[in-house]
């Protein structure tokens, strides 16, 4: 095999992984951007995104779509019941509370998904997982290949809310100036609700599709949302355009580690370049800056 | 005056009370620890080995215990992790005041928890932990940590063989976990996999926690190995089993004993086919012992035994055994009953095999091959 096939197969690996990272770090950095709200217990509604899909297939006998579907509904109200149950009680106190409520809510969802689910692995299993896709020289499944489509469609999709619906609008505006957005009529409440929705189905969608490739334990969230911390951080905190490359390019350069360098460094290299965008370009790629007047 | 004579009155009717009390208390239980991850990533074969160990308490107290004496059993959690292993065999120890401690799996908890048994004298008795570097740090003679089942360097010797005289692979590639578990054995590897005549011709190492193996076995596909051994536990074993047939490999694959398991064939579906595992124990072993084992488990669970819930099993059933043997059951005595033990069957291994321990506490057996054929293991005979 000569070495530009190599490269290609290592390529198609990073955009894969990176287009999880991407709809993960999305939601995250949404939560962020909208309701200045750090998220730690983003990566366990992946994991539950992971376990709606092997239930609702599993149990329930739906088949592909349907599963999707009712991993959706149900993520967005967990992100709901979750912001009315613990990120509104303490918003507008100081925000480290809200960092220190989703560390807890993160705990309490990893040992609760443990008690209900137990600790094996569990996976999601479809036709696709194990249709082999052959594109020249590069290997993939018809489940990797439908993360990628999703993303790029899910991703598409909000920027066509954010631009051109009345709560794309309101979204956007409180994003930007929070209190001349409340004093044009923005409900507050409801954009914080909208925005939890949003952000937890994209996650669950992520967790979703990946339980078939990766299966869903307990704990599959806790590495995950460290990475989109980090693709956030990269990206620019609140930006969507760079979340998107931040979360290809962390996905495209971990697989280019593992591939040419070593796996065992592969997750090191991800924090390196955060402290490194931190040093040098602390607002990251696209980052506007945070200072608010 | 009259108020203390009203006292002592009071006093001698309480210790009259007392008596009887006491006298059923000669029998009170014999408390063994139990120590192994129940959550986070080896939590899977934690839970399987728990229910060995409960299983071989239920039996032997069911028998009348030990000499009379109920046996009852601590559980803690240990994570997996050292830091939290080494609060758990103190808390064993210090407040439960247990005899002696059945655990745990992870090898590098096992050596950190196995400092403070030897300090407290507590034997500790492996409930899964392989890395012969654990009963290596044992004072030959005087083992406070013993291992029923042979320990990496034997399990990797016996693999190596394995895969270069059954298999006839002669370049190898290894993947191992970044652990001392999956460092043992890979050092054992690159010793012994020359010396029967293969050629190491590459290792990889990854994470606890990784899931993703498409750039590994990329790369190790353009080496164009024979066979890959993977060092490591069985969620990985899983992903790389799949994962390399998703990326057009066919090499076959050799894993570590951990990865003996129904659950494995299972989450890796078909691509299992033509797995190869080192296996300790099957449910079809020819050990009569074992067969015993593998009956009652059935009848009580209604579902086959493994080698985590053999493990469980000979590790309880070898301190019971071992309490049986003293006067006074406490831990230095239990350890004296472990040393001088040559004839308690054990579970594993072929026909025959007994708990006899060397010097450094490890009991060495033949461990064997199997093979993943139309969605079952093979057991290969042992040779």
């Amino acid at each position: 095999m000569n070495s530009l096939n190599l490269f290609l197969q290592f390529l198609a690996n990073g955009v894969v992984t990176g287009a999880a990272y991407v709809l993960v770090a999305i939601g995250l950095t949404l939560i962020f951007g909208i309701l200045n709200v750090v998220n730690f217990a983003h990566g366990e509604f992946y994991m539950l995104g992971g376990y709606a899909a092997v239930t609702a297939s599993a149990v329930l006998g739906f088949p592909l779509i349907p599963t999707l579907v009712v991993t959706v509904v149900f993520l967005a109200a967990f992100g709901m019941a979750a912001e009315w149950l613990v990120f509104r009680p303490i918003s507008g106190r100081d925000p480290n509370n809200a960092i220190i409520a989703s560390f807890g809510l993160s705990i309490l969802l990893q040992n609760g998904a443990l008690v209900v689910f137990g600790a094996q692995p569990q996976t999601w299993k479809t036709d696709l997982a194990e249709l082999p896709v052959q594109l020249g020289p590069v290997f993939l499944t018809g489940q990797r290949v439908l993360i990628v489509l999703i993303t790029v469609v899910l991703v598409a999709a909000l920027l066509l809310v954010l631009r051109y619906t009345w709560t794309g609008r309101a979204l956007r505006a409180m994003a930007q100036h929070p209190v001349i957005a409340q004093i044009s009529g923005v409900n507050v409440r409801k954009v914080a609700v909208v925005t939890f929705a949003i952000a937890s189905a994209l996650s669950g969608i992520a967790g979703a599709l990946m339980s078939s490739v990766f299966m869903v334990q307990p704990t599959s969230g806790a590495m995950l949302v460290m990475k989109a911390f980090t693709v956030v951080i990269l990206g620019g905190m609140g930006s969507i355009g760079g979340t998107v490359l931040a979360g290809l390019g962390l996905g495209t350069v971990e697989a280019m580690v593992s591939g040419y360098v070593g796996n065992e460094i592969r997750d090191m290299i991800g924090f390196l370049l955060v402290i490194l965008m931190l040093l040098v370009r602390p607002r990251g790629l696209f980052g506007q800056s945070t200072e608010r007047s | 005056m009259k108020r203390i004579m009203f006292c002592r009155w009071l006093v001698s009717l309480l210790a009259a009370a007392a008596v009887p009390f006491a006298s059923a208390q000669t029998a009170d239980p014999v408390k063994v620890g139990v120590m192994l991850p129940l959550t986070g990533p080896a939590a899977l074969a934690g839970t399987s080995i728990l229910e060995g160990i409960r299983f071989a308490a239920d039996e032997a107290n069911a028998k009348g215990g030990v000499n009379g004496r109920q046996v009852q059993l601590f559980i803690e959690d240990d994570e997996g992790s050292s830091t939290k292993g080494v609060t758990a065999v103190r808390k064993l120890i210090e407040s439960d005041k247990v005899v002696a401690i059945s655990g745990t799996y992870v090898s590098a908890v096992a050596l950190a928890a196995s400092k403070v048994s030897k300090e407290h004298k507590v034997p500790m008795v492996s409930a899964g932990s392989t890395a012969s570097s654990v009963t290596s740090a044992n004072s030959a003679g005087d083992p406070w940590f013993f291992r029923a089942f042979p320990g990496t360097d034997e399990q990797a010797e016996q693999s190596a063989r394995d895969i270069v005289k059954k298999l006839n692979a002669k370049k190898v590639v290894i993947i191992r976990e970044n652990s001392i578990y999956g460092s043992s054995l890979t050092d054992q590897m690159k010793r012994m996999v020359p010396s029967f005549g293969g050629e190491i011709v590459g290792v990889e190492s990854y994470n606890p926690d990784e899931r993703d193996f498409y750039s590994v076995l990329t790369r190790i596909r353009a080496r164009g190995p024979d066979a890959i051994y993977v060092a490591g536990l069985m969620d990985a074993g899983v992903q790389i089993i799949r994962q390399s047939r998703e990326v057009g490999m066919k090499t076959q694959i050799v894993g570590s004993g951990s990865m003996m398991s129904d659950k494995l064939i299972e989450l890796a579906g078909p691509a299992s086919e033509g797995f190869a595992v080192s296996s300790m124990f099957e449910p079809s072993t020819p050990n009569r012992f074992g067969q015993a084992f593998a009956r009652a488990f059935r009848g009580k669970f209604k579902k086959e035994p493994d080698v985590y819930s053999a493990l469980g099993y000979d590790s309880m059933h070898l301190i019971i055994e071992a309490a049986r043997r003293t006067k006074k059951v406490d831990g230095s005595a239990i350890q004296a009953a472990l040393k001088s033990m040559n004839n308690v069957p054990l579970t594993q291994g072929p026909e025959g095999t007994v708990a006899k321990f060397d010097a450094q506490g490890s009991v060495s057996f033949k461990v064997g091959l199997a093979i993943v054929r139309h969605g079952k293991r093979e057991w290969l005979p042992f040779d």
